[in-house]
C-alpha cells in the first residue's frame, strides 16, 4: 500500500510543475503588457504603471519571475487580485465552501436519482422503462446545461414563483457565516426563514448541476450491473434461492461498485474546480463565477493562481479516488495502474 | 490487369461484407437510425441553407421586433419562428446556425484525431522517456477543468468562433492521446505485429498500416461523443460571450442574445437550446450506435 501511494506521488511531481508553468504561461502568452491590458482603458500614470511593473515582477527576466512565483507559492502566497488588492488565496478561501456546498446537493440528486434508476433498468433490461431511462438520460447527457437552468428558472421562478433566480440567500437576512456553508450558518442564525430561503435558493443551482452527472451515473451503473448480473457468482445466489432483491443489491451492486464510485470520483473533482455556467446563470458566489469573472475583468493575478488552485484541487480529489481503489480493489494496488 | 483486378476483387467484397454486417448492427439500435436521421436532415439544411433559409439571417426588420411565433398567439406565416430582439428572422438564423453545428464539430474532431493519433501513437511505439512526457502532457490539460481551460485559452487567443475551436480541441485531445495509447498498446502484444517486425518492416509502416486500424473502432465512437460535445462547448463559449461573435447565428450566441428575454419571450431562447438539444442528442445516439456495431462486446442498448 505504502508504495503504491509513494508510486502515485511521485508521477504528481512533474504534472505539477506542469500546472505551475502552464498557468504562469497564461499571463505572458496574452499578447499586449498585461499591466496596460489589466489597467484597461483608463490608462496608468508613468509611475504608478513603473510601481505596478516592480510590484509584480515583470521588470525581472522571465525565468527569475517564475521562480519566485512558484518561490511564493510554496509559502502559500499566491498574488493579489489586481481588482480587489486581495490575497487570492483569501477570496479563494472565502468562496470555496459555496461550491462545496452546491457540488454536494449536485452530486446528492445525482446519485440519489441516478443510481437507482440504472439498477432498476439493468434490473428490467429490454423493458419501456429501460428504453425510456436511457433515452431520458441520453437527453440529459446532451443538454446544454446553460440552457437547462434558464428552462428552470422560468418554470419554477417566473412560472410558479416558486424559487428566487440568484445568489445564495435572500438579501434581507444578517448573520455571521463562519462555516461558509449556508445552510449550516442560517441554521445555526437565529434569523427566522433564513434555512429556508438558502435551501430554496440551493434548489435549482444544484438541479441544473447535477443533470448531466445524474445521466451519467444511470447509464454506468446500469452497464456496470448489466456486467456483473451475468456473473456465474450472481447465477449461484439466485441458485441458492435468495430473494432477487437480495441477489441485486447485496451480491450484484456492491460488485458493480467500482465503475461507479469512478465516475462519482471523477465527477468530484470536475464539480468541484467550478461549475462556471451554472454559478454564472444563478449568480452563484463560488470560484466557477470568481473564475469566469476574473477573466473577464481581465484580473489575470486571480486566473493565474486560481487555475493552480483549481488544478489542485482535482489532483487532490482524483488522487483519493485512485488511494479509495487501492483499498476497495487489491489487484488495482498491484498493477499499479 | 486481369491479375489485378483479381485481386482487388475479393477484397472490395470483402470490404462491402464488413460494411454490410456493420449496417445491419447499426440499424438494430433503433435510436441510432433516428439519430442518423435527423442529421442527416439537419446536414441538408446545412448544405442548403441559401436556398431553404426565407430571409437572410442578418438583415433586421425593424417594424417587426420580438415577434412571436406563428403558433403563438400574434404570430405570423411570414416569420415562422417569429423574430429576434432585432427584427431578424428567427427561422432563417436557425437554418444558418446549423452549419456552425458541422463547422465546429468537423474541425474539432478533425484536430482531435489527427493530433491524438499521432501523439497516441509515438507514446506507445516510445516506451520510456518520450511517452513519459507525452502522458505527463496530457494529464496537465485533464488536471484542469475542460471548459475553464477552453474559456482561459479564448481569454489569451482572443474571443471568436475559430479560437473557440483551437481552445476546444486542445481539451479534449488528451482523450484521443490516452485512447490511442492504451488501443496501441494492447496490440502491439499481439503476434500479427511481431511477424511484421520479423517481416522488417519500418515503424511508420507499423504505426499506421498494421497496428492503427485495428484502433480504429474506439476512436470512432470517441469521435462521434466528441463531436457532439464540441457543439455544446461551443456554445457555451458562445453563450459566455467568448465564442461565436455576433450577429453570426451560432445558436449558443443566439441563446446568449435572448437570454434577457427569458421571462418576456421565451420561445427567443426555446428554439436555439431545442436546436442544440437535438442535435447532440442525435449524434450521441449515432454514438450509441456506432459502439453496438462497431464493437459488439460493449453492447449497451441490449447485452
Amino acid at each position: 500500500m505504502f508504495s503504491f501511494l509513494l508510486r502515485r506521488l511521485l508521477v504528481l511531481i512533474p504534472t505539477y510543475i506542469g500546472i505551475t508553468l502552464t498557468a504562469f504561461a497564461f499571463i505572458h502568452v496574452i499578447p499586449g503588457d498585461p499591466i496596460l491590458i489589466m489597467a484597461g482603458e483608463r490608462g496608468l500614470p508613468e509611475e504608478k504603471y513603473l510601481e505596478l511593473m516592480h510590484a509584480y515582477g515583470f521588470d525581472q527576466p522571465i525565468w527569475k519571475q517564475y521562480l519566485d512565483y512558484v518561490g511564493q507559492i510554496l509559502q502559500g502566497d499566491f498574488g493579489r487580485s489586481f481588482v480587489t488588492n486581495r490575497p487570492v488565496l483569501d477570496e479563494f478561501i472565502e468562496l470555496f465552501p459555496a461550491t462545496v456546498e452546491l457540488t454536494i446537493f449536485a452530486l446528492f440528486f445525482a446519485v440519489l436519482i441516478g443510481i437507482p434508476a440504472g439498477i432498476i433498468a439493468a434490473v428490467k433490461r429490454g423493458s419501456v422503462f429501460d428504453h425510456s431511462l436511457m433515452t431520458i438520460s441520453l437527453a440529459g447527457f446532451s443538454m446544454p446545461i446553460f440552457w437547462w437552468a434558464l428552462l428552470l428558472i422560468v418554470f419554477f421562478s417566473g412560472f410558479l414563483g416558486w424559487t428566487p433566480v440568484s445568489g445564495r440567500i435572500s438579501a434581507m437576512f444578517f448573520f455571521d457565516t463562519p462555516t461558509g456553508f449556508m445552510l449550516i450558518d442560517s441554521l445555526m442564525s437565529d434569523e427566522e426563514g433564513a434555512f429556508t430561503s438558502a435551501l430554496s435558493h440551493l434548489i435549482l443551482p444544484a438541479i441544473a448541476l447535477g443533470t448531466i452527472p445524474m445521466a451519467t451515473f444511470a447509464r454506468q451503473s446500469r452497464s456496470a450491473m448489466l456486467e456483473t448480473l451475468s456473473e456465474d457468482y450472481i447465477k449461484t445466489a439466485r441458485a441458492k434461492g435468495l430473494s432477487p432483491f437480495r441477489v441485486v443489491v447485496v451480491h450484484g451492486f456492491r460488485n458493480a461498485l467500482i465503475p461507479v464510485i469512478t465516475v462519482i470520483g471523477l465527477s468530484v473533482g470536475t464539480l468541484l474546480g467550478g461549475a462556471i455556467l451554472t454559478e454564472s446563470i444563478f449568480s452563484w458566489p463560488g470560484i466557477g463565477k470568481w473564475m469566469v469573472d476574473s477573466i473577464f475583468r481581465r484580473d489575470y493575478p486571480v486566473v493565474q493562481s486560481g487555475l493552480i488552485l483549481i488544478a489542485t484541487i482535482v489532483i487532490l480529489v482524483n488522487l483519493s479516488v485512485d488511494i479509495l481503489y487501492g483499498i476497495i480493489d487489491p489487484r488495482i494496488r498491484k498493477k499499479g495502474h | 490487369m486481369s491479375v489485378d483486378t483479381a485481386v482487388t476483387e475479393p477484397k472490395q467484397s470483402a470490404m462491402m461484407a464488413a460494411l454490410a454486417s456493420f449496417w445491419f448492427e447499426f440499424r438494430q439500435n433503433k435510436g441510432a437510425l433516428y439519430g442518423l436521421i435527423f442529421v442527416s436532415i439537419l446536414a441538408i439544411v446545412a448544405i442548403f441553407a441559401d436556398f431553404i433559409a426565407p430571409y437572410s439571417p442578418i438583415e433586421q426588420y425593424r417594424e417587426v421586433l420580438k415577434l412571436p411565433p406563428v403558433w403563438a398567439e400574434g404570430g405570423s406565416w411570414a416569420h415562422i419562428f417569429g423574430t429576434d430582439a432585432l427584427g431578424r428572422d428567427q427561422l432563417s438564423r436557425m437554418i444558418h446556425g446549423s452549419r456552425y453545428s458541422f463547422y465546429i464539430g468537423f474541425i474539432v474532431i478533425f484536430f482531435c484525431l489527427t493530433i491524438g493519433i499521432v501523439l497516441g501513437l509515438i507514446a506507445a511505439f516510445n516506451k520510456g522517456f518520450i511517452e513519459n512526457v507525452i502522458m505527463r502532457l496530457m494529464d496537465i490539460i485533464l488536471a484542469f477543468p475542460s471548459l475553464l481551460m477552453a474559456l482561459a485559452l479564448v481569454a489569451i487567443l482572443g474571443p471568436s468562433l475559430e479560437n473557440a475551436m483551437i481552445a476546444i480541441a486542445v481539451v479534449f485531445i488528451p482523450h484521443f492521446v490516452r485512447l490511442t495509447r492504451a488501443q496501441a498498446l494492447s496490440e502491439l502484444g499481439k503476434d500479427y505485429v511481431s511477424s511484421s517486425k520479423t517481416m522488417g518492416a519500418s515503424t511508420m509502416r507499423l504505426m499506421f498500416i498494421n497496428v492503427l486500424p485495428n484502433c480504429m473502432a474506439p476512436l470512432i465512437v470517441q469521435a462521434t461523443m466528441s463531436f457532439s460535445s464540441a457543439i455544446l462547448d461551443a456554445a457555451a463559449l458562445g453563450f459566455l460571450g467568448m465564442g461565436a461573435q455576433p450577429p453570426s447565428p451560432e445558436w449558443g450566441t443566439m441563446l446568449a442574445d435572448s437570454r434577457q428575454y427569458i421571462l418576456s419571450d421565451p420561445w427567443l431562447m426555446g428554439i436555439p437550446g431545442l436546436a442544440i438539444l437535438f442535435t447532440v442528442l442525435s449524434i450521441n445516439l449515432i454514438g450509441d450506435g456506432l459502439r453496438d456495431a462497431l464493437d459488439p462486446k460493449m453492447k449497451t442498448s441490449k447485452a
